[in-house]
């Protein structure tokens, strides 16, 4: 083994420690890192720029789009109102009751010993059944007996005409003393007063509580026939 | 392997270096990129905010026009029902109105007169009021008086008859003296 002679050994560990100086060490260690972690940065802030530009057009969008919805809102809340003020009216067309046809049925049920003198009818608020209060006299030689066939008919052609809980009810019936000229016959007479009540759309009310998009029903409005009197 | 011996000197420049470092860590953190990284967090909120609120308003406008497209119907039959109301106030238009409808019928002389007024109890009819009218019609053939009670109740649908009393004319057998409370639904202009 040669034997190495270093004449320069204090030179040698002079240099060691200035490249060993641990602040010159730390300050190229902090510069990398800066820069390192600037560029970490800037890679954010690129990706900021970006997120604002699209902050950008989302907000040029939303001024856009904001007029139409807040025009759109308000049309939709006039339409709603629209749509439910329609449904009451629709609500109230549909519960009315046509009284036309109630008139021609009666005319019809008017044999020619009764006279009608008196129609006195409405419309009950609470459950709206009609309520019909008839004054008339009758003539024959049974008058209670012909007063009494008219209450039948007019029952009966109620009844026909599906209407519910129908009730015609004698609220008085008495002789008169009077005799009535009957095409020129002289006849013996009654004084009659019957109260009519009846449901006109029977079973309505359990259909309504369904709610079934049926077609709604044609309006009736019949005219009474020619020639028939009260 | 020996251990790196150091001086006081060199000791003092890590020490510094570690204070240089810890420094710089935290000025970056706090006055760079927390700041920056905030914004950026609350950018993207907004835009997230703003996706939603411009998706649901796409939504609100696509389902406006579905209602529209439904509506129609409802909102033709709401015009219908709206023009059944003359212009003016009612005490106005409806007395001769009924007037001249009964007189088509031969009915003459028939008079009318507000009995009460008021409003809907459905919040959204706030637009229509309720009026009842006494109509009394003091001369009237019973087949005439059909006939027109037909009529008008096929035509007038925001009239409903609550009440209808018929009294034979003792004097005029052929005549009626017929009184209707009529119950109509107008819209307030």
């Amino acid at each position: 083994m040669a034997l190495h002679l270093n004449l320069l050994h204090e030179e040698f560990t002079e240099e060691r420690q200035r490249k060993r100086d641990p602040l010159k060490l730390g300050i190229k260690a902090l510069i990398g890192i800066g820069a390192l972690l600037f560029l970490y940065y800037g890679w954010n802030a690129y990706q900021t720029i970006e997120i604002n530009s699209q902050l950008g057009s989302a907000r040029a969008e939303w001024q856009k789009v904001e007029p139409n919805v807040t025009a759109a809102q308000k049309r939709a809340a006039e339409l709603h109102q629209i749509i439910d003020s329609t449904k009451v009216l629709d609500g109230f067309i549909d519960d009315r009751y046509y009284w036309a046809p109630l008139l021609a049925l009666i005319s019809h049920c008017v044999a020619p010993n009764i006279q009608l003198t008196s129609f006195d009818g409405a419309t009950v608020e609470t459950d709206h059944t009609i309520s019909v209060t008839l004054e008339g006299i009758a003539a024959a030689r049974e008058p209670r007996a012909a007063a009494e066939e008219f209450r039948q008919l007019l029952n009966e052609q109620l009844e026909k005409k599906k209407y519910g809980e129908v009730k015609v009810n004698f609220k008085n019936l008495e002789d008169l003393d009077t005799m009535i000229s009957l095409q020129g016959v002289p006849t013996a007479s009654a004084r009659f007063i019957l109260s009519v009540t009846f449901d006109p759309t029977p079973g309505d009310r359990a259909k309504k509580t369904e709610k079934t998009d049926e077609p709604r029903p044609t309006k009736p409005g019949k005219a009474p026939n020619d020639g028939d009197q009260t | 392997m020996t251990a790196i011996k150091l001086n006081k000197d060199q000791i003092q420049k890590i020490i510094l270096s570690a204070l240089g470092f810890i420094g710089l860590i935290y000025c970056y953190f706090t006055f760079f990129l927390g700041p920056l990284n905030r914004s950026r967090e609350n950018m993207t909120a907004e835009i997230g905010d703003m996706q939603h609120k411009t998706a649901s308003s796409k939504t609100e406008l696509k389902k406006t026009a579905n209602l529209e497209a439904q509506a129609k119907e409802a909102t033709g039959r709401y015009e219908a029902l709206k023009r059944t109301t003359a212009e003016g106030a009612p005490i106005a238009w409806f007395p001769p109105k009924m007037r001249t409808f009964f007189a088509k019928y031969g009915i003459d002389k028939a008079s009318a007169r507000l009995e009460s007024s008021g409003n809907f109890k459905q919040p959204e009819m706030s637009n229509w009021i309720k009026d009842t009218w006494a109509i009394e019609l003091p001369e009237s053939d019973y087949s005439a008086l059909g006939t027109a009670l037909a009529d008008l109740e096929n035509t007038e649908p925001l009239l409903a008859i609550q009440r209808l009393v018929i009294h034979a004319v003792p004097e005029q057998p052929q005549s009626q003296q017929v009184s209707l409370f009529a119950q109509t639904a107008l819209y307030k202009k």
